[in-house]
């Protein structure tokens, strides 16, 4: 880790922490949005910790599994990270998906949140 | 058009314009990065309008058509707007693939241009 640029040890310490939350319990994963932040959920739009909280919480499927396919991080000129996410998820018995995400994450009193979260199932997107 | 928000608009405006210059001449896309613009292209990151401009030019194919299947447009608290992008595109006489890009648009100087760029192949995301 020590030669990785500081805005990937963050991006990727924060895709970890929410791939392996929304995998054991999504219900937690409040504690990394605030109240100014939007989830654009396969095109219908969330803001808040609430709004966003009650939408993963809702989701129809009991057990999921994400696999991350390739992560990208940068800075930005704001002092944030924007992380992409490309990946696999299995939810259930269901066949395995492709899905895309990304993340901006920011510094807010020393703690890092999600202030943009959007995710795509990547099943229309075969050539 | 009137009643989409406006941060919206003017991420499917740039959308619009992006994929209109990558497939006609894209070497007009200088025009939308600055020098602390970031590119990653395939897990390759570069910096700057002119090497980002040096990547983009440098593609290894002739023609391109970009076909855009879903996008997400949203504010950010820092007056940027965060785009995502999921489509297929078509290089020379290549299979169709499968592309995700995200673009972060910031307003300097009363324009609007890329602060951020991250583009990758869906090539290696098919379930099974």
């Amino acid at each position: 880790m020590g030669d990785k640029p500081i805005w990937e040890q963050i991006g990727s310490s924060f895709v970890q922490h929410y791939y392996q939350l929304f995998d054991t319990d999504r219900t937690q994963l409040g504690a990394i949005y605030i109240d100014t932040s939007c989830l654009t959920w396969e095109g219908q739009q969330f803001q808040g910790k609430a709004a966003i909280v009650e939408k993963l919480s809702s989701l129809p499927f009991t057990k999921i599994a994400h696999s991350i396919t390739a992560q990208d991080h940068q800075p930005t000129t704001d002092s944030c990270i924007l992380s992409m996410v490309v990946g696999q998820l299995k939810a259930d018995e269901d066949p395995v998906m492709g899905f895309h995400q990304v993340f901006l994450l920011k510094n807010i009193n020393d703690a890092w949140v999600c202030t943009n979260d959007m995710f795509r199932l990547a099943l229309h997107n075969s050539g | 058009m009137a009643e989409k928000p406006v941060w919206e608009q003017i991420g499917a405006s740039f959308v619009q314009h992006y994929y209109q210059q990558f497939d006609t001449n894209r070497v007009n896309l200088a025009e939308i990065y600055a020098d602390t613009s970031c590119l990653t292209w395939e897990g390759e990151g570069f910096q700057g309008k002119n090497a980002i401009m040096g990547k983009i030019n440098s593609l290894p194919f002739k023609t391109i058509q970009h076909i855009i299947t879903a996008q997400d447009h949203q504010p950010t608290i820092d007056s940027c707007v965060l785009s995502m992008v999921v489509g297929q595109l078509k290089a020379d006489e290549d299979q169709v693939m499968g592309f995700h890009q995200m673009f972060l648009l910031k307003n300097v100087d009363n324009k609007w241009i890329c602060s951020n760029d991250v583009f990758r192949l869906a090539l290696h995301n098919f379930g099974s």
